[in-house]
């Protein structure tokens, strides 16, 4: 199939764009890498009446450093931000999700702030913004405004981006000394999305005592589930084996995943056991190592 | 010169005598001993260059003045019949131009007991109504105004639920497609209560769909009454036949054209609806049709490898000899029966082991889903599952070594027929080869206490591939010394083109660029059979081989006239014709072809016989590694060494990439592909993102250590096929390898994590 007919406008600056959506409203759509939305206007599941393409808006890419948080713009590539120094260095379960996001041609044209826009629920990145307590930086009509994750993401594909809104910039905070992240994940195949996904990170004092940890899950429900209950199991004591054990079970019992074509509900509720486990172990372990992540 | 045997096949019983026709050509064989120049070089695909450039010209590229597009409406109900169905809104619709349905189609018999256009329908896609149009989204937009009222019919789906005495009948006759197919030799049943040991188990393979990239359909355009149809199929001929004998024409006035094509599998080998729609819509739109099948259609309503339940019994004395083999085959056949289904699981049963006593039992089952056809190595690949797992549970249950068990047990000599094979010896080299190269047994490592569990397996199969006559071809020689090859025969994707010209230069003598293949078309090329069965090259390839070596007798009995010199005298090659031991007495073939030109020198080719009183088989053997989680259940096959007898190698590039290919449609069929249908008959993943086909990052590493030895019994190349085999061992070598990791026997393709898993948890002892 081939999409119905749309208007289309490639605005250069952040108002011109903000003007077009403002004066189309929901008739519109915007364009990042369009690995989501092609594919969508192909399948007539969207009908806008104008894509507004904001490729060509060069202050939406970009990463900066600023007041302890990693400030990454909604256009950046997933395969810029996959290479970037600075966000291994930075952010390391940032860096960890990346390679996770379909395959890498994929990333060479997707985009970080329409993975957000997009809001899968079996995506990656919005685990990743969850699990840190990361913030949504919005521009509309009104000005700007910022999300916590659980005020951004309400459900499948669904957020509270209101027409006319743009998401410009995603923020995350820097991972203190002595942190270890690691995102994993099962999929049907590679570059699948995946059936479910776990963004873990632990911080660790110096005597290896665990002073903070997050955990959030993707692919078990219509927005990432943040498993504070298993986080919590870690914090305050040496994450040993059966800590561990705990946090899987616990985020096991946190999320109430559905069944489909390629995976029932129960398996999923295993494998976020299994993959929570996982995650924190290899968490504490890069956390023991220093906490610099392992560059793959 | 060739000469015909002309053989009665059958009379006095009423019906017409039949002949077969064959052509003996009287060359002698390339076998080990001749030295080829061509022959056996890795040379990129001749027609590769248009393919990734884009300008290579498929079925539905083909662009005529005037082309109208075509939709099929399909019935959204398993089993229904319809009671009503008005097209007038369609038709009055600005930009269609023809609309087809069961009340104005002419009543073509399609099925034994369906037309073409059939009131009564049997599975969710079947043929309701057709429309052609100005663009494909008017033919779209017109199939949403066909009104068809459906009365909705019981149904069934799944063998299980169809085999039921209660199970709604799918047609008139029941649900069994006919009496059970028997096959016994010596006697199964007292063997296996005499025999000391015996494995009794039940396995399952799924449906699996094709997914060729090029789906089916056609470009259909009339010109006056002669009709040609640019067909997306593995058999022009037959394509020919049928669609002449449906609409009643002769068969000089149907053309069949299919230049290049995105992959058939067996899904492509017989004719199928689309051409006729097409047909029937150009005609009555007086214009030309484009009919393609989208992705949902072509995964509903143009074929699958059908699901199958395996009962297999096997016997054997302490020290590992076969005394018994019992299988009891079921499988799902669909609605129809299409004609093409070629799936005949019991034959591995019968030949891959040397057993005295064998027993098949073979029953298709309708269902109310779409029918099956042939997939690749069809059969085959069910019956190697279920056959490969027990014979390693068998060697399990023995504590023997899965290749020592096999070794034990090897057959030289086809039983079926009571023939031995030329290469007697072949499957021996395959086990050889693989295990060396593999490092069978002798790398074995621990598979560990961890969460992931590494195992190793192995599995053979047998095959046929040895190309079969008739076939012909025709070679001309142009007055600049180039050679036309022309055959009826069809590349269905798998280098045939390449590896034809590669014979044809070979024979003439000529550099490979110096000779043009042309095939797929019935107006212009010679009769070949259809491209199945892994035996293009060895039907045809020997025909190529006749028809130059008839040119080349005529060439240098032309330039032995010019040297003054005896053609036997004369060395053809690299385009060059030396006398012996003269070496300054020389001419390039384009001298002599010049020099006799305008005659034209032509040589007819034709497909010898097949050895008298032996069997010419194909063989292998895989051995895989995997990695199983334990925890998640995910499946990761890490290196796969194939290992394959095939005859000579006429190019290792090509048969590589076979190898591959079909490899990786394996770890598909093991691991991930299954079409899914829901109680109420609807198939749920239609599409390639829920339908999981392996993609590049799946494909493990695989190693095709070479088994490259002419079988010059085989015929004049001494090739033999290599299409399908190399896709018979992989999954039951992964399910070995499963069982080798982690103690757990999966006998269920896909071997799915949700069943590993729960195997794995009744298996684990309990925690103390
Ligand atoms: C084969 C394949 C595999 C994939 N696998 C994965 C995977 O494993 N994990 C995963 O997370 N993703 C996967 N994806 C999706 C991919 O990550 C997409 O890039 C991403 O979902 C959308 O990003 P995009 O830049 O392409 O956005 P687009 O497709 O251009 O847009 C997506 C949606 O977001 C909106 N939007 C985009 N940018 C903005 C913005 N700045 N402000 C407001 N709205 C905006 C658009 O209007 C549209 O509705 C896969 C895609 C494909 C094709």
């Amino acid at each position: 199939m081939k999409p119905p007919p749309f208007d289309y406008e490639a605005p250069t600056s952040v108002e011109e764009a903000l003007a077009l959506l403002g004066r189309h409203g929901e008739q519109a759509k915007v364009l990042a890498g369009g690995q989501s939305l092609m594919p969508m206007l192909s399948f007539r599941l969207v009908r806008p009446r104008i894509v507004v393409d904001v490729n060509d808006i060069p202050a939406l890419a970009g990463i900066r450093e600023v007041d302890g948080t990693l400030a990454i713009g909604a256009m950046t590539r997933q395969r810029a931000v996959e290479q970037s120094a600075l966000v291994r260095r930075r952010c390391p379960l940032l860096a960890d999700a990346m390679p996770q996001i379909g395959h890498f041609q994929i990333r060479n044209r997707g985009t970080i702030g329409g993975s957000l826009a997009h809001a899968d629920p079996a995506a990656e990145l919005p685990a990743v913004v969850a699990a840190l307590g990361g913030r949504l930086v919005v521009r509309g009509p009104g000005g700007e405004r910022q999300l916590a994750p659980e005020e951004f993401f309400v459900s499948y594909l669904t957020t509270t981006l209101e027409p006319g809104e743009l998401l410009v910039e995603v923020r995350l905070p820097v991972a203190p000394p002595s942190t270890g992240t690691a995102f994993v994940e099962v999929s049907r195949r590679h570059g699948d999305f995946a059936l479910v996904g776990v963004a873990a990170s632990v911080t660790l004092d110096e005597a290896g005592a665990c002073v903070g940890a997050a955990v959030a899950l993707t692919g078990v429900g219509p927005t990432p589930v943040v498993a504070a209950e298993a986080a919590a199991v870690l914090v305050g004591g040496r994450p040993d084996a059966r800590a561990l054990e705990e946090a899987g079970r616990r985020a096991a019992a946190a999320v109430r995943p559905d069944s489909d074509l390629h995976a029932s509900a129960e398996y999923r509720t295993h494998v976020a056991g299994v993959l929570t486990r996982r995650a924190l172990a290899r968490a504490v372990e890069r956390a023991q190592g220093g906490g610099e992540a392992v560059t793959p | 010169m060739p000469r015909l045997h002309v053989d009665r096949l059958r009379s006095g019983d009423g019906s017409e005598d039949e002949y077969r026709v064959v052509e003996r050509t009287g060359l002698a064989a390339w076998d080990a001993t001749t030295a080829l120049t061509v022959v056996g070089r890795p040379y990129p695909r001749v027609e590769g260059a248009e393919k990734v450039t884009g300008r290579a010209c498929y079925a539905g590229d083909v662009r005529l003045a005037g082309l109208l597009h075509a939709r099929v409406l399909r019935s959204p109900l398993p089993h229904a019949r319809i009671r009503r169905i008005d097209t007038a809104a369609a038709e009055a619709l600005p930009g269609v131009h023809a609309v087809l349905g069961t009340h104005s189609a002419p009543a073509i018999r399609w099925y034994p007991d369906g037309l073409l256009f059939d009131r009564t329908l049997r599975f969710v896609g079947d043929e309701v109504a057709a429309v052609a149009a100005e663009s494909e989204e008017t033919a779209a937009d017109a199939l949403r105004l066909v009104a068809v009222e459906y009365e909705p019919l019981p149904f069934v789906v799944g063998l299980e639920a169809a085999l039921r005495p209660e199970a709604p009948p799918v047609r008139e006759g029941g649900n069994l497609v006919g009496p059970p197919k028997v096959y016994a030799r010596g006697d199964a049943e007292a063997a296996l209560r005499e025999a000391p040991v015996v494995i009794d188990e039940t396995y399952t393979t799924q449906t699996a769909l094709h997914n060729c990239l090029e789906p089916h359909g056609c470009t259909a355009t009339w010109d006056g009454e002669r009709l040609t149809l640019w067909d997306s199929t593995q058999s022009v001929f037959d394509v020919r036949e049928r669609v002449a004998e449906t609409l009643g024409l002769p068969e000089h006035r149907v053309r069949v054209i299919k230049h290049h094509m995105g992959g058939g599998f067996g899904s492509k080998q017989i004719a199928w609806k689309h051409a006729v729609i097409a047909a029937l819509l150009a005609r009555r739109a007086g214009r030309p049709v484009r009919l393609m099948l989208d992705r949902e259609a072509e995964n509903l309503a143009a074929g699958n490898r059908n699901a199958t339940r395996q009962r297999v019994r096997l016997g054997a004395t302490r020290d590992g000899t076969l005394t018994a083999i019992s299988a009891r085959i079921e499988q799902d056949t669909g609605a129809y029966l299409v004609g093409g289904e070629g799936s005949n699981t019991s034959a591995i049963y019968q030949t891959l082991y040397r057993c005295p006593n064998v027993t098949t039992e073979q029953v298709g089952v309708y269902t109310n889903t779409g029918p099956a056809v042939a997939f690749r190595a069809p059969g085959h690949v069910e019956g190697a599952f279920a056959l490969e797992s027990a014979m390693d549970e068998l060697a399990r249950a023995l504590d023997m070594d899965p290749l020592a068990l096999r070794l034990r047990n090897y057959a030289e000599a086809d039983q079926r027929r009571g023939r031995p094979y030329t290469t007697p010896d072949g499957l021996r080299l395959c086990y050889e080869r693989a295990a060396a190269e593999f490092g069978w047994r002798r790398d074995r490592r621990p598979s560990g206490q961890g969460s992931r569990r590494r195992g190793i397996g192995m599995a053979a199969h047998d095959w046929g591939g040895s190309g079969y006559p008739p076939g012909y071809a025709w070679v001309k020689l142009n007055g600049d010394g180039s050679a036309e090859v022309v055959t009826g025969t069809q590349d269905i994707g798998t280098g045939t083109r390449t590896g034809l010209t590669q014979i044809a230069a070979e024979e003439l003598g000529l550099p490979l660029e110096r000779v043009l293949l042309h095939l797929g078309d019935t107006a212009t090329g010679v009769y070949a059979p259809v491209s199945a069965g892994s035996a293009t090259q060895a039907t045809i390839g020997p025909a190529v081989r006749a028809a130059a070596a008839e040119a080349r007798r005529q060439l240098l009995e032309a330039a032995a006239t010019m040297l003054e010199a005896a053609p036997a005298d004369l060395q053809l090659r690299e385009g060059t014709i030396r006398v012996a031991g003269a070496p300054d007495r020389a001419l390039d073939v384009a001298d002599v072809t010049r020099r006799i030109a305008p005659h034209m020198i032509q040589g007819h080719g034709a497909r010898g016989p097949n050895p008298d009183g032996k069997a010419v088989r194909t063989f292998g053997a895989q051995c895989v590694e995997v990695e199983v989680d334990v925890d998640t259940g995910e499946v990761s096959v890490l290196r796969v060494v194939a290992s394959h007898e095939c005859g000579r190698i006429v190019n290792p590039t090509l048969v590589d990439s076979q190898v591959l290919g079909a490899v990786t449609q394996g770890v598909g069929f093991a691991l991930m592909e299954e079409r899914v249908v829901d109680a109420g008959g609807v198939v749920l993943n239609a599409n390639l993102e829920e339908y999981k086909v392996p993609t590049a990052p799946d494909v493990p590493a695989v190693v095709h250590a070479r088994v490259d030895r002419p079988d010059p019994e085989a015929n004049a190349t001494g090739a033999k096929g290599i299409g399908e085999p190399p896709l018979v061992p992989t999954a039951p070598a992964i399910a070995n390898a499963v069982f080798d990791a982690v103690g757990v026997r999966i006998r269920h393709t896909p071997l799915s994590r949700r069943r590993l898993l729960a195997a794995l948890a009744a298996h684990r002892p309990e925690p103390a």
